[in-house]
């Protein structure tokens, strides 16, 4: 290859981000507006199950967009799928932390004690429903919040395997770079987890 | 269990999430929708500064280097038809400087944007010595 006597000739070379007209970041905005828009529902739900609060699932999936426009867009869009549930897994995990380091704190404080994920047991949910007949729709709801507490019990490397391969049906590969770590853990972590539901909910669902 | 009760349960799980997924309502679809506006807003914004950044200044950069040089090389030939004292010569000496400061933070900008595309024009520029 040829010295280069400007850095204009250089970037006409080099294959990487290359600089060029408007049209360029038109197809690129498009692109990944596109992908945001195919993933967003999904990453919303799955980030729901793990925290539970939908406006700090909402957080989470914005800062895992923000985060993958700003650092990653110039990688193969191919690549984009792992890398944003890799941000939002970890998104997730941090958020899960400051909220042990709150109930921690709160639970030095004297006064009451809060229940800020509303954990306490409402009376109602042991009043037996006495309704005659339960529409499809409202038992699929229910098969849904009895998987939800499950897999909110399972060790958190588990439930990211068990979602990131079943709910977003990446493959043992993608989940793995998502997850960072190996192949090999994806699919111990991906086994148990069916295992441990499967034991849990196989008797009512 | 048998691999039979291993797949349905697997798919059965998938098809809850994926109803819940559809499922979800019209006013928390509004928020991820306003979400991703806003992200690609902000994506599109800095992709664009930095086609302006490499388009516009390098090009700046250059011509700003050059009239540097044409400046210090007016300002030190004995040929030149203007009488520079002392005192204007400092003058002009600190002007330049401001020039080359201010340019200086913009290269230096350039540079850590751009530190990839640097380091690998670097290396296609000298290949090493052949084998």
């Amino acid at each position: 290859m040829p010295p280069f006597d400007t850095l204009n000739q250089a970037w006409t070379v080099w294959d990487g981000p290359a600089p060029g007209p408007e049209d360029a970041v038109l197809e690129y905005t498009r692109e990944l507006d596109k992908f945001l828009a195919e993933i967003e529902r999904r990453a919303f739900r799955m980030a729901q199950v793990a925290l539970r609060d939908p406006d700090d699932a909402l957080d989470v999936v914005q800062d895992a967009m923000l985060k993958l426009a700003r650092n990653y867009a110039s990688r193969p869009s191919a690549e984009w799928r792992p890398l944003f549930y890799r941000i939002l897994e970890n998104g997730i995990r941090d958020l899960q932390r400051r909220r042990t380091v709150r109930k921690r704190i709160m639970s030095w404080l004297p006064g009451p004690k809060d229940d800020p994920d509303g954990e306490a047991q409402d009376p109602l949910d042991n009043v037996a429903d006495q309704a005659p007949a339960i529409p499809e729709a409202l038992m699929q709801g229910q098969a849904m919040q009895q998987l939800e507490v499950s897999l909110r019990a399972l060790p958190a490397r588990q439930r990211e395997a068990f979602m990131l391969r079943n709910f977003e049906g990446l493959d043992v590969a993608e989940t793995a770079t998502a997850m960072g770590c190996s192949q090999g853990s994806v699919k111990t972590h991906y086994s148990r987890a069916v295992h441990t539901l499967r034991e849990q909910l196989g008797e009512v669902w | 269990m048998n691999e039979q009760s291993r797949d349905s349960f697997e798919e059965r799980a998938q098809a809850l999430f994926h109803d819940s997924v559809e499922g979800l309502d019209f006013a928390t679809r509004a928020r991820l929708t306003q979400a991703r506006n806003a992200v690609i807003e902000a994506a599109s914004a800095s992709r664009r500064s930095w086609f302006l950044r490499v388009g516009v200044l390098t090009p700046a950069a250059g011509v700003t280097a050059a009239a540097i040089l044409a400046a210090f090389l007016w300002l030190g030939s004995p040929l030149s038809q203007h009488a520079v004292t002392v005192a204007d010569g400092q003058a002009n000496f600190e002007d330049l400087e401001l020039v080359a400061s201010a340019d200086e933070g913009d290269a230096m900008d350039m540079l850590q944007d751009d530190i990839e595309f640097y380091d690998w024009a670097e290396k296609a520029a000298d290949p090493g010595p052949p084998a």
